[in-house]
């Protein structure tokens, strides 16, 4: 018993040692892995930090707003994304003194269709689906043929938008008519009042719906398009808002299209990119409207298509370039 | 016979189809140099104007991925592109033919020639030639434009002076352009006026020429030709348009415009209907009620008469 007690004393003392023991060294572990995690945390730190901060030599060619080439620092980058609201409120403003107007000089076109192409790669659609298309005219039997781009009018006076019911479509203050997808119920009431026969009606899924997944609608692109819903031509108003002429006026192989503000009384050529003024050009040129008469007051003009350069080769010939 | 005149008019077609696919430049524009000697700098300025305005055509150069058009534009490093000289390549680019736009008016000539020497970059071979500066009969040194407008003649004049022998003077037979800033490029006004011996040029400026709501509009005065005097232009505003004012185009009341915007008439004439159909049914309904009224009060009146 004795030897037990004798055995088990200085056990139990050994365990109160071996307990201050453990108490002692697990501070002084503490202390040591504490130091080394502050060290090694530092370093890291420091690491990343250099790693933030370093120079990086990898720069990425942009193209500002101004139209300027320049050069930034790929990791300087910041995605921004233009919100909805704030899309549509610039698309329902529309640019401040301005008056877009564009001129048709039906002398020149002789069907390359590169406007058609152009628009339809820019609002994502099908090879049939037009927001400008060339139509074959002869005014009566005995009358030269000849070709005639029609876009939208963006009439002063606009029927489609005095018929819509929710105010999808509207007039802005520099003239253009645009189509609020996300508005749209889809009536048709626009179409039946236009008399140019501007707009068309998505029957079907839009071309591009899976790719255009996500992407923040907008307005003066019509981009997503949108099933069950209108859409026309916009003259480009994402274009003009950077200062550059619309999809169709710049593809023009031909000199077809003029576009400009009838405020500075300037139209530029999308193929030449001489500068004319307006005026002029329709006085020297018997400029004129599409069906007056109606009192739509169209924002495009068009030429006579007099002194042509070609000879009009009738319905076959699809796509005749100049060569 | 037959044979000869079939064999005449077959030659005489493919000479004719060669011909009208040669690219004919005139022979001083052909002979024509770049003012500035190529380097690093200007292929890489060049590169970056190729990128933006050729490569959507005419692909990488050397690359052979030109967009498949009729016909296919040539590659840039293709020796169908680089047999041409120096003034005929700078012509092609400024002109251009068919489905090749003209540059002539999107870039400057100091562009065009950046071009040309990005192109010059993928030839080995290619050695180049600088023009001697043009002399105009002086030495053109640190040449400069003055802008004067002549209120009373509504012209506007033009001054051309260089240094000689340290000391200004005029620079005669130099010939001028001046341009108006409009959104989508420049309006030239009143063609090109050569400067006389007091190096004066005298343009008219166009009547009712509209500028902003203050009359201001920018001028652009350039030489015409950028090789003899470099990429000396001169930028200014100057209120000499006509002020121009437009209200928004959606500004007015109309039928087409927003909810606030109604004509009065419309506004009018739907209150006026609204409010008497309205009126009207009232005017039925308190008619009804007093009828309904009198008639309780009949009926009182009986039943106390009977007791």
């Amino acid at each position: 018993m004795n030897d037990k007690k004798l055995t088990t004393e200085p056990e139990h003392t050994k365990k109160m040692e071996d307990s201050s023991n453990s108490r002692r060294t697990f501070f002084k572990r503490f202390g040591l892995i504490g130091a080394a995690a502050a060290t090694g945390g530092a370093a890291i730190y420091t690491g990343f930090e250099y790693e933030v901060s370093k120079p990086n030599h990898d720069f990425v060619k942009v193209l500002t707003a101004d139209n300027k080439l320049v050069e930034v620092p790929r990791d300087q980058i910041k995605n921004l994304t233009m919100d909805l609201t704030r899309k549509q409120q610039q698309g329902r403003d529309g640019l401040a003194g301005r008056r877009w107007v564009m001129v048709i000089d039906l002398a020149k076109c002789r069907n390359a269709r590169k406007c058609i192409t152009a628009c339809q790669g820019a609002h994502h659609l099908r090879p049939y689906e037009y927001h400008i298309n060339t139509l074959v005219m002869q005014e009566s039997e005995n009358t030269a043929p000849y070709y005639m781009p029609k876009p939208c009018q963006h009439c002063d006076n606009p029927p489609c938008v005095a018929v819509c019911p929710v105010d999808a479509t509207f007039k802005r203050q520099d003239g253009i008519v645009l189509i609020d997808n996300e508005r749209c119920i889809g009536c048709r009431f626009c179409v039946a009042a236009c008399p140019y026969s501007a707009r068309m009606f998505h029957w079907e899924e839009p071309l591009q719906v899976e790719a255009d997944n996500g992407v923040t609608y907008d307005i003066e692109l019509n981009v997503p398009q949108k099933k069950g819903t209108i859409s026309k031509c916009l003259f480009s108003a994402d274009r003009l808002r950077e200062g550059k002429l619309p999809y169709c006026v710049s593809s023009c192989p031909n000199g077809v299209y003029y576009f400009g503000d009838e405020n500075q009384d300037a139209v530029t050529n999308g193929t030449t990119k001489e500068t004319f003024r307006l005026s002029q050009l329709l006085k020297d040129n018997g400029g004129y409207h599409l069906m007056p008469e109606l009192g739509t007051k169209p924002r495009v003009y068009y030429l006579p298509p007099k002194n042509r350069l070609f000879e009009f080769n009738g319905e076959g010939d699809k796509v005749v370039e100049q060569g | 016979m037959k044979i000869s005149y079939l064999l005449t008019a077959i030659i005489s077609l493919v000479t004719l189809q060669v011909s009208a696919q040669e690219w004919v430049v005139p022979a001083e524009k052909s002979a024509s140099l770049s003012p500035f000697a190529f380097s690093d700098s200007t292929r890489k300025a060049g590169g970056d104007l190729y990128n933006l305005n050729c490569k959507s055509c005419h692909g990488d150069p050397g690359k052979n991925n030109a967009v498949k058009l009729v016909p296919m534009p040539p590659d840039p490093a293709s020796a169908q592109l680089q047999g041409n000289s120096d003034g005929a390549m700078f012509h092609k680019v400024a002109e251009g033919r068919g489905l090749m736009p003209a540059f002539k008016n999107t870039l400057s000539a100091s562009d065009l020639w950046r071009v040309v020497s990005f192109i010059r970059g993928f030839n080995e071979k290619y050695v180049q030639e600088v023009a001697q500066k043009l002399s105009l009969g002086t030495s053109l040194e640190n040449v400069k434009f003055a802008i004067n407008w002549n209120n009373e003649l509504n012209q506007l004049q033009v001054t051309v002076t260089a240094l000689k022998a340290l000391t200004r003077q005029p620079v005669p037979g130099a010939e001028m352009k001046l341009s108006v800033r409009r959104y989508f490029g420049n309006l030239q006004v009143d063609g090109v006026h050569t400067t006389d011996n007091q190096g004066v040029a005298v343009f008219n400026f166009p009547k009712g020429l509209p500028g902003d709501s203050l009359g201001f509009v920018q001028l652009q005065l350039k030489p015409v030709d950028e090789t003899a005097f470099g990429e000396i232009k001169v930028d200014t505003t100057m209120a000499i348009g006509v002020p121009t004012y437009r209200p928004p185009l959606n500004k007015e009341r109309a039928m087409w415009n927003v909810v606030g915007k109604t004509p009065i008439w419309l506004l009018l004439t739907y209150l006026i209907t609204v409010l008497t159909v309205w009126g009207l049914i009232v005017y039925v309904m308190l008619q009804l009620r007093a009828i309904y009224k009198s008639g309780e009060e009949d009926d009182s009146r009986s039943k106390s008469k009977v007791e």
